[in-house]
């Protein structure tokens, strides 16, 4: 399959700041279980987690601008829009549902792993349908 | 946008892939035009031009004259 350049570039910044998010959760649920560990210690492990997911942004950010694929691009926009769409219903209907006292409180750190699950499921439709169109041609 | 692309290609004996290759996008991209999906950008289309020799109009159909 077709890979731009861009694309390319993307995916291998991607799995570096992939694995920098892992290992950051695993520190900090092993930062969690370890006995006396100070306040500030959780403080920071908890902020430096972000740290990755802005940098997911940043390099996705990078990818729209270096894309010179319109139609692959506005495909990517597609998707994010998809997930975002369906992080903020999901968590608008959760919320209503906890006020109502319908569902215990949910972590509020799965937010990411939804949007990026979204974001790349929609991708991968996206790509089967033009894939499919594209063998009917 | 209505458009020309697959006679123009069949004309020259092009696929999409070979389309593709010559205008630097995928293959999805020229389908995606061609099946009017995608209105390509007006630095796409003139490239389209260049690549088939083409004024635009004669690619693309004007809708306001349909």
């Amino acid at each position: 399959m077709h890979r731009t350049a861009a694309a390319q570039r993307y995916t291998r910044r991607m799995w570096k700041i992939s694995a920098l998010y892992i290992v950051l959760v695993a520190v900090n649920t092993v930062v969690k279980y370890t006995p006396d560990v100070s306040k500030t210690a959780l403080a920071l492990g908890a902020i430096a987690s972000a740290i990755p997911i802005l940098l997911m942004l940043v390099v996705l950010g990078i990818y729209l601008r270096e894309e010179t694929d319109e139609y692959v691009r506005d495909r990517s926009v597609i998707a994010l829009l998809a997930g975002l769409g369906a992080l903020l219903s999901l968590s608008s209907v959760l919320g209503m549902l906890q006020l109502g006292g319908l569902v215990e409180k949910l972590p509020i750190f799965l937010a990411f792993p939804v949007w990026c699950c979204v974001w790349g499921g929609t991708q991968a439709v996206l790509r089967w349908r033009d894939r499919r169109l594209a063998a009917q041609a | 946008m209505k458009n020309r692309l697959k006679v123009l290609r069949a004309e020259r004996n092009w696929s999409q892939l070979d389309l593709a290759e010559r205008l630097g996008v995928s293959r999805q991209s020229v389908n995606a035009i061609e099946t009017e999906r995608h209105d390509p950008s007006l630095s796409l289309a003139f490239k389209l031009a260049d690549v088939f020799g083409l004024p635009v109009e004669s690619i693309f159909i004007n809708p306001s004259t349909e």
